[in-house]
């Protein structure tokens, strides 16, 4: 079983602490939720394992190794693949040129790369968006398309950044689906970010709950639903979340 | 990539059917023929006219194709706009004027090159190559350092590498002749070498657009960061990109110093980077079939107006970079269409066969 993990890695910006401390780890075939509230750190820490953002403290561990200081497209091709909270698609091409350039980055030749695309939208079922040119795509599809091109390659890991956000219940579910055969299928460790605590819940093995910067709590989503420290956590800020009251509900 | 202990894979992702071989380039290589067939057209209508300064005036636009398709190469695929290439071409026009021009006239005008070079006398069609490729090899070294930069600082840098070659040619005496003219280079009056200059860069910029570093490059372009995140390795994609179009500009640099036999440093300065520059965003900067056609357009309005200026004679210059009303009306031109148009006349598309049947 491989693991991809941050040990107390610790990130201040300008003075600000962004994250103290913080360990998670991410297991082959398991799905693992990181939550907390608006600014808790959870996207730095993916950053963090992506290459992205480099840890004032603290090391990122691939199997054992540390992985250093490597360059994002150097941490990608060692397996490690994400999404972005805000998309990124490449907007001005079409959809199976996004999950190409994956393939290429990669050091596949088109052919290949055009190939293996082809195979991974019919996979995830979005067949139909092929040629379509991805700035026009509607917000879900957007999301599912990102997450096609990260699969490119089969990473062994690949960390999504909220990719349920603005999702109807019926497209969350979907997801939920796709993340499950992503984990199970293909054998992927896979963490999610996700503000639907409801989602994380019934999707993941294990979940890590950020606040400031810090764990707050962790454990299996039994655990995770009696904490009174989430519950606290979530309830200081729920305004902000604007999440539906029977998600904030634990 | 780190496979651990995976269960059954799903079969539909394991080897999937590839394309044909060459099924991108053939359905994407009508875009390089449409665009030299219109270069071809060009050369037959100089040929037709059988007028020697018209026939001039068409070397000189298919010149400015090779250098125009040359910065979109980088330009239009990188997204960085650079100020420097026009660099590259002086170098081209120098290593061409070098190798061609009579031993006896270069041991007086130029005793400072090397010997091999003092004795060299190639024909054009030799020279040029050599030309293009010593031009790629120093994008090369400075693309190392440049491509690491990004957004305005590295066109800042290509602005210094402009003007760096500049005075290195402008003070070098024994060598590039500094600021004096370098005369004696074999004036080629026949338009097919410059068709072929043209045809030859059209086909590279289309070669390199298809291939995946063009694709890695073009998505770096409009997503750094998912790009890197893609496994992309952004400087070197733009380092690629740096040296060919390098070799592309160095080709046109030969082909200029042999459409007007006198070279200058100040013929490869910022008379010629602006004009380059226009032509290539009035056209479309990230579009091939751009590139071609804002030289061609805006080639058609210099020659009007510069006619109109002057009659039909070229001039008592041997080669006129367009001053006076030709600027201005060229900067006007280009304010109004990056108002209007600020992704250029043909935006970041090509002309396909589909589009053009569409159209027909
Ligand atoms: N590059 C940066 N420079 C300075 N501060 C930053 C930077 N990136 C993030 N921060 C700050 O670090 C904190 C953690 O941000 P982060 O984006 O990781 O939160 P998050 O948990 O992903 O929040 P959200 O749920 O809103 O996405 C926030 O206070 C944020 O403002
Ligand atoms: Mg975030």
């Amino acid at each position: 079983m491989g693991h991809l993990s941050a040990e107390y890695v610790s990130v201040a910006f300008a003075g600000l602490k962004a994250l103290s401390s913080v360990t998670l780890r991410i297991q082959s075939g398991h799905i693992s939720g990181l939550i907390g509230p608006n600014g808790a750190g959870k996207t730095t820490l993916v950053n963090v394992l992506t290459g992205f953002q480099i840890p004032t403290e603290g090391t990122v561990i691939l199997n054992g190794q540390p992985l250093g200081r490597l360059k994002p497209h150097e941490v990608r091709r060692r397996g490690i693949a994400r999404t972005f909270q805000s998309g990124r698609l490449f907007r001005d091409l079409p959809v199976i040129d996004n999950l190409e350039v994956t393939g290429v980055g990669l050091g596949m030749s088109r052919r290949t790369a055009v190939a293996e695309a082809e195979a991974m939208l019919d996979w995830i079922g979005i067949s139909a968006l092929s040629s379509r040119i991805a700035g026009t795509l509607p917000y879900t599809d957007e999301r599912r398309v990102a997450i096609g091109r990260a699969l490119m390659g089969r990473p062994a890991y690949i960390l999504l950044d909220e990719p349920a956000a603005g999702m109807s219940a019926a497209e969350a579910t979907e997801l939920s689906n796709l993340v499950r055969r992503i984990a199970r299928d293909l054998g992927c460790g896979v963490l999610i970010i996700e503000h639907n605590v409801g989602l994380v819940l019934g999707l993941c093995d294990h979940i890590v709950v950020l606040d400031s910067g810090a764990v707050i709590e962790e454990g299996v989503p039994a655990d995770i639903r009696k904490s009174e420290k989430v519950r606290h956590a979530y309830m200081g800020t729920a305004a902000e979340t604007s999440l539906p009251a029977e998600e904030v509900m634990l | 990539m780190t496979d651990t202990s995976i269960s059954p894979f799903p079969v539909e992702l394991t080897n999937p059917k590839k394309p044909a071989r060459f099924a991108l380039a053939r359905r994407t290589i009508i875009t390089p023929i449409f665009l030299s067939l219109l270069i071809l057209a060009v050369a037959t209508l100089a040929i037709m006219t059988g007028s020697r300064p018209f026939n001039q005036a068409m070397i000189d636009i298919l010149v400015r194709v090779t250098l125009v398709v040359g910065l979109y190469i980088f330009i239009g695929n990188s997204g960085v706009l650079s100020f420097g290439h026009i660099g590259f071409t002086c170098l081209g026009a120098y290593a061409a004027a070098w190798l061609t021009i009579n031993p006896l006239m270069k041991k007086t005008s130029l005793p400072g090159l090397p010997n091999f070079i003092l004795q060299a006398r190639l024909p054009y069609w030799e020279a040029a190559p050599i030309a293009a490729i010593f031009a790629g090899v120093i994008a090369l070294i400075l693309g190392r350092i440049l491509m690491r930069l990004s957004g305005i600082a590295a066109s800042i840098a290509t602005f210094a590498v402009l003007a760096m070659i500049n005075t290195i040619y402008s003070n070098w005496e024994s060598v590039t002749g500094a600021t004096s003219s370098v005369v004696g280079i074999p004036i080629v009056r026949n338009i097919w070498p410059y068709v072929g200059a043209a045809i030859i860069a059209i086909f590279i910029a289309w070669g390199h657009a298809i291939s995946r570093s063009g694709l890695a490059l073009r998505a770096a372009r409009d997503e750094p960061t998912a790009a890197a995140a893609s496994g992309v390795d952004i400087p070197k994609e733009r380092l690629v990109a740096f040296t060919i179009s390098g070799i592309v500009m160095g080709l046109g640099g030969a082909a200029m110093a042999h459409s007007i036999g006198v070279v200058t440093p100040d013929n490869f300065y910022l008379g010629l980077t602006f004009i380059t520059l226009s032509m290539l965003v009035v056209g479309g900067m990230s579009s091939l079939s751009g590139a071609v056609l804002g030289v061609l357009l805006l080639s058609a309005l210099i020659q009007g107006l510069r006619w109109l200026e002057a009659g039909v004679v070229l001039g008592e210059t041997t080669f006129a970079l367009p001053k006076g009303l030709q600027e201005i009306a060229l900067g006007g031109l280009m304010i109004v269409i990056l108002a209007l148009r600020p992704a250029g006349l043909i935006g970041n598309r090509e002309i396909t066969f589909a589009r053009f049947k569409g159209k027909a």
